[in-house]
C-alpha cells in the first residue's frame, strides 16, 4: 500500500533497539530466573539442581506464601471496587457538572498518584500512629477509643486498603475522563430530547459506552494490585513493626518475595515464588476476562 | 440540572478532594517544626523551625540524593519515550514480515509483572560488574511495553499517511520524517508518557532497594527510607524532604495534566 515498501529493511532497523534491550535486560533476566526457580542458589556458593521442589515447597509447605496471596487478594477484592466507584462518580461528575475549574479538581485528585511511596508511608505512619496520629485524635474527640492501628492485625489491614485505594483512585479517574471523552455527544443530546434524565443517561448510555475501559481498568488493577510493596513495607517499616506488619496481617506476596529473596538470600525459592505469582496473576486475568466479556453475550 | 442534584454531587468532590490534599498539607506544616512537636497534639499553622530543618538536610548530603534522581530519571524517560516512539511508528506505519506476530509478542508481555525477573536481573548486572552503578536503573526500563503500545495506537490515529507520503515526495529519509513530521504531530502522546515515566522512574524504589548499597549512590526514595531508620529522631527534616522531593513532580504535573489527559484521550485505551 505504500510505496517505500521496497526499502524493507528500515520498519526492522526502527524496531531493533527496542528488542535489542528487550532481550538483554528484561528477557534474558525473566528466563534466568526461571532456570533459577528450579534450583536452590544464595547467590554466591554453587547452584544445586531440584526440579520442582521449591514449588511443591510453596504449594503444599509454605504457610507465609498463601496468608500472602490471600493478603493480596483481600486488599484487591476491596480496594478494586472502591477505586472504580471513586475514580467513576469523580470522572463523570467532573465532565458533566464542571466548567473551567475542572481542570484543578482533576490534578487535586491526581496527587496522590503521583506521590513518593516512601512519603506516603511515612506521612500515614504519623497520622495513624497510636499515641499522638490526628487519627487516633479526631477518634477521641469524637468520644471514640484509641486504636492501635499499624500495631495489630485487623486495623493494620484497613490502614493498608485505605492507602492502597486512596493513592489510585485518582489514576482511575483521568482513565475514565479519557474513557468519557470517546463517547459522542450526540447520544447524550438525543436522550435528552427524549427527555431521559442525568441518572438514565448514567446507566442506560454512560456505562455500557465505558465498558472497553472498565475492562482495561479491571485487568491492569489486578496485575498492579497483586504487585503491591511500596506503601505498606514503608508504612510498617517507619511504624518499626515487622516486615508484613503485626502477624504478618498485611503481608503482600512480593513483600514475602523480597524477604526470601534478599533478606534470606533464597534466590532459587525467590525465583519459584515470583512465578508462583504469574501463574496466579495470569489464571485472574483470565478469569476476570472471561466474566466480563459473558456480561457482553447476555 | 436542579440544585437537588448538585449538592451532593459538589460535596462528594469536595470532600474526595480535601482526602486528597490533607496528607500534603500536613507534610508541609510538618517540615517547619522541632521533631519533639510533632508528639505533642495536632498541628495545623506552620511552625517556626523551617530554616533549621531545611540546614540538617543539607548537611544529610540530601542534593546528592536529589541529584541522582534525576540524572537517572532524565535519561531514563528520554531513553524510553524515543525508543517507544521509534517503535510505534515502525508498527504504526510500514508494513514488515512478523509485524502482527512481533506486536501481539510486546502486548502479550505487558501482563508480565516487572518484579518476575528482577532476581536474573540483580544477577546479570553483579555479573557485568554494573551493581552498584546508575547504570542498572538508567537501561533497566528503556524497553517499555506499554510506551511502544501506546505510541503505536497513537501514531496510527493521528498522523495521516498522506503527509508521509509528501515528505517522502520531498526527498526525506525515513529518520527525517521520524524526526520532522511524526514527532512534531505526536508532541501530546511524547509529553504524556514524558510525564508517567519520569514519574515511575522518580518514585522507583524496589529496584534501587535491592542493586544499591552504596549511600553515595541512593536515589531520592531510598536516601528517605534507609535514612529514617538512622535518624529516627529528625522526622520532621526528613517530612521537609519528602516535601521538597515532591515538589517537583507535582509543579511537573501541574503543567502538563491537561497534556496528560488529552494525551491518554488521544491515545489508545478507547479499547
Amino acid at each position: 500500500m505504500m510505496h517505500w515498501n521496497s526499502k524493507k529493511l528500515v520498519p526492522y532497523a526502527l524496531i531493533t533497539p527496542y528488542f535489542l534491550l528487550y532481550l538483554l535486560f528484561s528477557l534474558f533476566p525473566i528466563l534466568f530466573s526461571l532456570t533459577l526457580s528450579f534450583t536452590s542458589w544464595d547467590g554466591i556458593t554453587t547452584k544445586t539442581f531440584v526440579g520442582f521442589k521449591n514449588y511443591i515447597q510453596i504449594f503444599t509447605k509454605d504457610p507465609l506464601f498463601y496468608k500472602s496471596i490471600l493478603n493480596t487478594m483481600l486488599i484487591i477484592v476491596i480496594t478494586i471496587p472502591l477505586e472504580i466507584v471513586f475514580g467513576l462518580l469523580l470522572a463523570v461528575f467532573l465532565k458533566d457538572f464542571f466548567g473551567k475549574s475542572r481542570s484543578v479538581f482533576q490534578l487535586i485528585n491526581f496527587f496522590p498518584y503521583i506521590t513518593t511511596p516512601v512519603a506516603i508511608g511515612i506521612i500515614f505512619q504519623i497520622m495513624f500512629d497510636w499515641k499522638t496520629g490526628t487519627v487516633n485524635l479526631i477518634v477521641e474527640k469524637l468520644g471514640g477509643h484509641a486504636v492501635n492501628w499499624l500495631g495489630t492485625a485487623t486495623p493494620a489491614r484497613i490502614v493498608v486498603i485505605i492507602i492502597a485505594a486512596w493513592v489510585s483512585y485518582g489514576y482511575k479517574m483521568v482513565l475514565f475522563l479519557s474513557g468519557l471523552s470517546t463517547i459522542p455527544e450526540e447520544l447524550y443530546e438525543s436522550a435528552k430530547i427524549d427527555g431521559a434524565k442525568w441518572i438514565h443517561s448514567f446507566f442506560y448510555i454512560t456505562l455500557p459506552m465505558l465498558k472497553p475501559i472498565m475492562i482495561f481498568v479491571v485487568i491492569t488493577s489486578i496485575i498492579n494490585g497483586f504487585k503491591l510493596f511500596d506503601e505498606p513495607q514503608l508504612l510498617f517499616q517507619t511504624a518499626s513493626q515487622p516486615i508484613g506488619g503485626p502477624d504478618h496481617a498485611a503481608m503482600t506476596v512480593v513483600i514475602r518475595y523480597y524477604e526470601v529473596a534478599f533478606q534470606n538470600f533464597q534466590f532459587g525459592y525467590g525465583s519459584a515464588i515470583a512465578y508462583s505469582l504469574f501463574i496466579i496473576i495470569a489464571i485472574f486475568s483470565f478469569l476476570s476476562l472471561k466474566v466480563m466479556n459473558r456480561g457482553e453475550e447476555a | 440540572m436542579n440544585t437537588i442534584v448538585k449538592v451532593p454531587v459538589y460535596l462528594f468532590v469536595a470532600v474526595l478532594s480535601l482526602l486528597a490534599l490533607i496528607p500534603f498539607y500536613m507534610m508541609i506544616v510538618m517540615g517547619t517544626y522541632v521533631s519533639e512537636d510533632l508528639y505533642t497534639g495536632l498541628k495545623l499553622l506552620p511552625g517556626n523551625y523551617l530554616i533549621q530543618n531545611f540546614k540538617s538536610i543539607m548537611e544529610q548530603n540530601f542534593f546528592l540524593f536529589y541529584w541522582n534522581s534525576l540524572y537517572v530519571s532524565v535519561l531514563n524517560t528520554f531513553g524510553a519515550v524515543f525508543i517507544s516512539a521509534l517503535t510505534g511508528f515502525a508498527f504504526a506505519k510500514y508494513n514488515f514480515k512478523g509485524k502482527k506476530t512481533l506486536y501481539y509478542f510486546i502486548l502479550g508481555t505487558l501482563m508480565i509483572p516487572a518484579q518476575l525477573g528482577l532476581i536474573g536481573f540483580v544477577v546479570e548486572m553483579r555479573t557485568l560488574g554494573l551493581a552498584n552503578t546508575l547504570y542498572p536503573l538508567i537501561i533497566g526500563g528503556l524497553a517499555n511495553a506499554f510506551g511502544v503500545f501506546w505510541m503505536t495506537q497513537y501514531i496510527s490515529g493521528s498522523v495521516p499517511n498522506e503527509i508521509i507520503e509528501s515528505g517522502r515526495l520531498d526527498g526525506c529519509s525515513d529518520l527525517g520524517i521520524f524526526f520532522r513530521i511524526v514527532v512534531p504531530v505526536i508532541r501530546p502522546a511524547v509529553i504524556t508518557l514524558f510525564l508517567l515515566f519520569f514519574l515511575w522512574s522518580w518514585n522507583n524504589y524496589l529496584t534501587p532497594l535491592v542493586l544499591i548499597n552504596k549511600e553515595s549512590l541512593y536515589t531520592i526514595p531510598l536516601a528517605i527510607s534507609t535514612l529514617g531508620s538512622e535518624y529516627r529522631t529528625d522526622y520532621s527534616a526528613r517530612i521537609l524532604a519528602l516535601a521538597i522531593a515532591t515538589i517537583p513532580i507535582l509543579i511537573l504535573f501541574g503543567f502538563g495534566s491537561k497534556h496528560l489527559i488529552r494525551g491518554l484521550v488521544g491515545g489508545s485505551i478507547k479499547g
